[in-house]
């Protein structure tokens, strides 16, 4: 049976016995997931690929939903309300948990207009505000000093990395308490990766994160506790120094160890 | 009224005007569907196929002439057409490749692919009909054979392109010479992606009026004589549904609905091979 | 020696091509230095158009041309795009398949049958709601609208799903709703795409012959009002040409030919050079 930790600090996001069905698909893609996720900490998911961890991640924003037929069950607990209700209100939801992709996906428009996209989603129309939140959004994802002075410029003429920034500032313009990063680096090369990991343990201090890696090194390297995912079940969470040095279970000690994956 | 109140408000208009727009697209297009379908089930007979025209008031009339006109008019363009823009996509595809000169013969034919197909009737007027003196069923089929060429070679050129470059490698590795690769692996990996390209290519030319309207211009008799002028399904069309006839009107509009259908089977059919080649990988 | 036919023969059959399109400039432009040289510019800015006395100004032709197509656009735009998010966004799955199917093989419908349909079922209409005789600018460009709507909603959509799925999902994983994701992601993003396909149909509509044809009166007037009966240059071609009895009628019918090939290349250059060219490197 799964090894799961106890977390004994404030909580962001409650899973219980979570199910996740793709339209179509005989099987659950997620078998009874139960997993806290921390307040103001790293929790990184890993496992070999096909493992659920990405479908796991899109849960929480219910990014699913855009794509009819995937069947929920189970809960997911999100200041004290279960967010797989179909009642659920997505807008809202979405601007409370916000998600990084696998690649940068700067919109068609100015570097100001992709930051302020979500504000003014959300109807801030105060020139001022605006302003000010955009400069804050891009100094917290570090990149105001690289674009200060080309905030009307295309958006899509920065570099990858640039553009990974771009999109973290946009994500926390909005101000989310939950941040999700969906292998952000994958597309990026090492120096932008080491930047963007950088960023993401800066980050923690005023929001939740949830990472999804392919490599375990990054998840070693940024996250508070890690979670391993087989075969669509979570077989161990824990302090991320635990399991990587002393794994409770046998399958999550020898993914870490090479001998599948 | 919040913001969020307000998006969500216009994006159900949006939807809903958009919804609507296809209702009213598709009622339109469905409205000429239903008519032709019925005027055309309820004008069609075995006389139809029997007899060749006749002056209006005669009950043997049909569009024997007109239905064997279209097929030696199509076929001949067919024939003329589809090797010389396989040849063409071929020179594309395996020689030319991305060179400018390429390029340039893939722009313009591009180009041509949309030119006005009257235009090329009057093209054809001028440098077939002239000459010879008189209307003729070669210079139909020439016409057509213009306007078919550029389909062909535009999908010949991006279905040969996909066939992985690795399969002409493996069959230059066994010593085979160039055109060799291209008639034994080549084209027979484009196969189907090809077929279906040249049923298109044949279902956009049958429908064509335009440029026939004055290159095998229209006879109300069969005939086989590639001479003299030959009617085709959609000159005869135009010319009965003009006209105040109303037994004239209705074989117009038996001729349009065998014309659709022909063309329809021709789309689905290359539709279907396209279909089952991706399911077969 | 095989493999060196094989290549010329290929190679010979890709020239022609540009021999032909070449050819046809060429003999367009000869069959017609019979009008220029008469008329010069007044060809192009007269509109009178008198057979009996061999005159021949093709400005009426021209404007009908132009304006039927201008009318056909302004209607079948705004649909298009309708259904093209509709299709590619909004319906689902099999919705999706069974009208995107039908949307496409209304497209190969023959453009004659949008005219019989026209003339039949159309004008009558037109003609009790609008009075006068229902042919005119009007019907021609309703009729066009409808030809040129099942390729343009087809090539619309086309452009719409080059979107990344994963663009898409940022702008709603930040609250986004659909239509916010549609006008803030997937027009900016496919924006030169559906130009580009919106003049194609444009480029079908202005040289665009049989649907038109039994609905627009063939009159050689500039139409004084949206009903009048007026003519297109390929109306005139196809109802004049086998009547043309002097050499200077036949040369004015092919300047026209030329008029509307030039004006056709240049909407299709456009479309193809410029947009849809810039869509691909995107």
């Amino acid at each position: 049976m799964a090894s799961i930790i106890d977390i004994k600090e404030e909580c962001a996001l409650h899973v219980r016995n979570f199910d996740f069905t793709y339209k179509g698909a005989e099987a659950p893609s997620l078998k009874k997931i139960t997993m806290p996720i921390a307040k103001n900490s790293i929790t990184a998911l890993i496992g070999p690929s096909g493992c659920g961890k990405t479908t796991l991640l899109r849960s929480f924003n219910r990014m699913h939903d855009l794509y009819p037929g995937n069947k929920y069950e189970g809960e997911i607990l999100f200041d004290g309300r279960n967010i797989l209700d179909p009642k659920e209100d997505l807008i809202h939801l979405r601007t409370r948990i916000g998600m990084i992709f696998q690649k940068p996906t700067a919109f068609p428009m100015s570097i100001y207009d992709n930051v302020a996209y979500g504000m003014r989603l959300q109807g801030i129309k105060n020139k001022t505000e605006l302003n000010d939140r955009v400069e804050k959004a891009l100094k917290d994802a570090a990149i105001w000093k690289e674009v200060s002075d080309r905030l009307k410029h295309d958006a899509n003429g920065l570099s990858g990395g640039q553009q990974q920034r771009l999109c973290i500032a946009r994500a926390i313009a909005v101000e989310p308490e939950v941040l999700l990063f969906d292998e952000p680096t994958s597309a990026l090369d090492p120096i932008s990766t080491q930047g963007i990991e950088k960023l993401i343990i800066e980050l923690k201090d005023r929001v939740s994160i949830i990472i999804v890696t392919h490599n375990m090194q990054q998840a070693a390297r940024v996250s508070d506790y890690t979670g391993f995912m087989y075969l669509g079940d979570l077989i161990e969470l824990g302090y991320t120094e635990e399991l990587f040095v002393t794994p409770k279970e046998k399958l999550t000690q020898e993914y870490i160890t090479g001998k599948f994956g | 009224m919040t913001a969020v109140q307000k998006r969500i408000f216009i994006n159900k208009l949006a939807l809903v005007f958009s919804t609507l727009s296809a209702v009213i697209a598709l009622a339109f297009l469905f409205w000429i569907l239903g008519v032709l379908v019925m005027k055309g089930v309820s004008a069609l007979n075995w006389n139809i196929f029997i007899y060749e025209g006749a002056p209006p008031g005669y009950a043997e009339s049909g569009l024997k002439h007109a239905l064997v006109g279209q097929l030696i008019l199509v076929g001949m363009a067919t024939g003329v057409g589809v090797p010389l823009g396989i040849l063409a996509g071929t020179y594309l595809s395996e020689y030319g490749k991305n060179s400018k000169l390429a390029n340039t013969i893939r722009d313009i034919s591009d180009i041509m692919m949309s030119a006005p197909s009257i235009v090329i009737g009057a093209f054809v007027y001028a440098v077939v009909v002239i000459p010879m003196g008189h209307f003729s069923a070669w210079a139909g089929a020439i016409a057509l054979a213009i306007m078919m060429m550029p389909i062909i070679l535009r999908t010949t050129d991006d279905m040969l392109q996909l066939v992985p470059g690795t399969l002409r490698e493996a069959a230059f590795a066994l010593g085979a010479p160039k055109y060799k690769v291209i008639m034994d692996v080549v084209y027979r990996g484009a196969k189907a992606g090809i077929l279906t390209g040249v049923l298109l290519g044949v279902a956009r030319v049958a429908g064509e009026t335009a440029p026939l309207l004055f290159t095998s211009f229209n006879d109300n008799f069969f005939t086989t004589d590639l001479n003299q002028a030959m009617p085709s399904l959609t000159v005869t069309m135009f010319n009965y549904a003009t006209s105040p006839y109303e037994d004239w009107q209705q074989l117009g509009w038996a001729a349009a609905f065998i014309l659709s259908m022909f063309i329809l089977g021709l789309n689905i059919l290359g539709r279907l091979i396209l279909l089952t080649r991706k399911k077969g990988k | 020696m095989v493999d060196k036919l094989f290549q010329n023969l290929t190679r010979i059959s890709a020239f022609l091509i540009l021999l032909i399109v070449a050819w046809i400039f060429v003999v367009l432009f000869n069959q017609s230095t019979e009008a220029m040289q008469t008329f010069g510019l007044d060809f192009i800015t007269k509109d009178e158009w008198a057979p009996n006395v061999d005159k021949f100004g093709a400005y009426a032709a021209i404007f009908g041309s132009v304006a039927s197509t201008f009318l056909a656009m302004l209607l079948a735009i705004p649909v298009a795009i309708g259904v093209a998010i509709f299709l590619s966004e909004i319906a689902h799955d099999k919705i999706k398949g069974f009208f995107g199917v039908s949307v496409e093989l209304l497209a190969a419908i023959p453009s004659v049958i949008y005219g019989m349909w026209g003339l039949f079922y159309f004008v009558p209409i037109l003609r009790d709601l609008t009075g006068g005789m229902g042919i005119g600018l009007l019907a021609a460009g309703i009729v066009l609208s409808i030809m040129i709507l099942p390729f343009m909603a087809a090539v619309t959509r086309d452009a719409m799903n080059t979107t990344p799925d994963i663009l898409k999902e940022s702008a709603y994983a930040l609250g986004g709703t659909q239509w916010d994701v549609i006008k803030d992601v997937i027009i900016p993003y496919a924006k030169a795409g559906i130009i580009g396909s919106l003049i194609l149909a444009l480029g079908r509509a202005i040289g665009e012959t049989m649907a038109v044809t039994f609905v627009m009166g063939n009159v050689h007037k500039v139409p004084t009002s949206i009903l009048s009966p007026t003519t297109s240059i390929p109306v005139t071609l196809a109802n004049e040409f086998t009547e043309a009895d002097t050499s200077l009628y036949f040369s004015s019918l092919f300047g026209l030919a030329l008029t509307l090939l030039i004006m056709s290349f240049v909407v299709i250059a456009i479309a193809k050079f410029y947009f849809l060219r810039k869509a691909r490197r995107a």
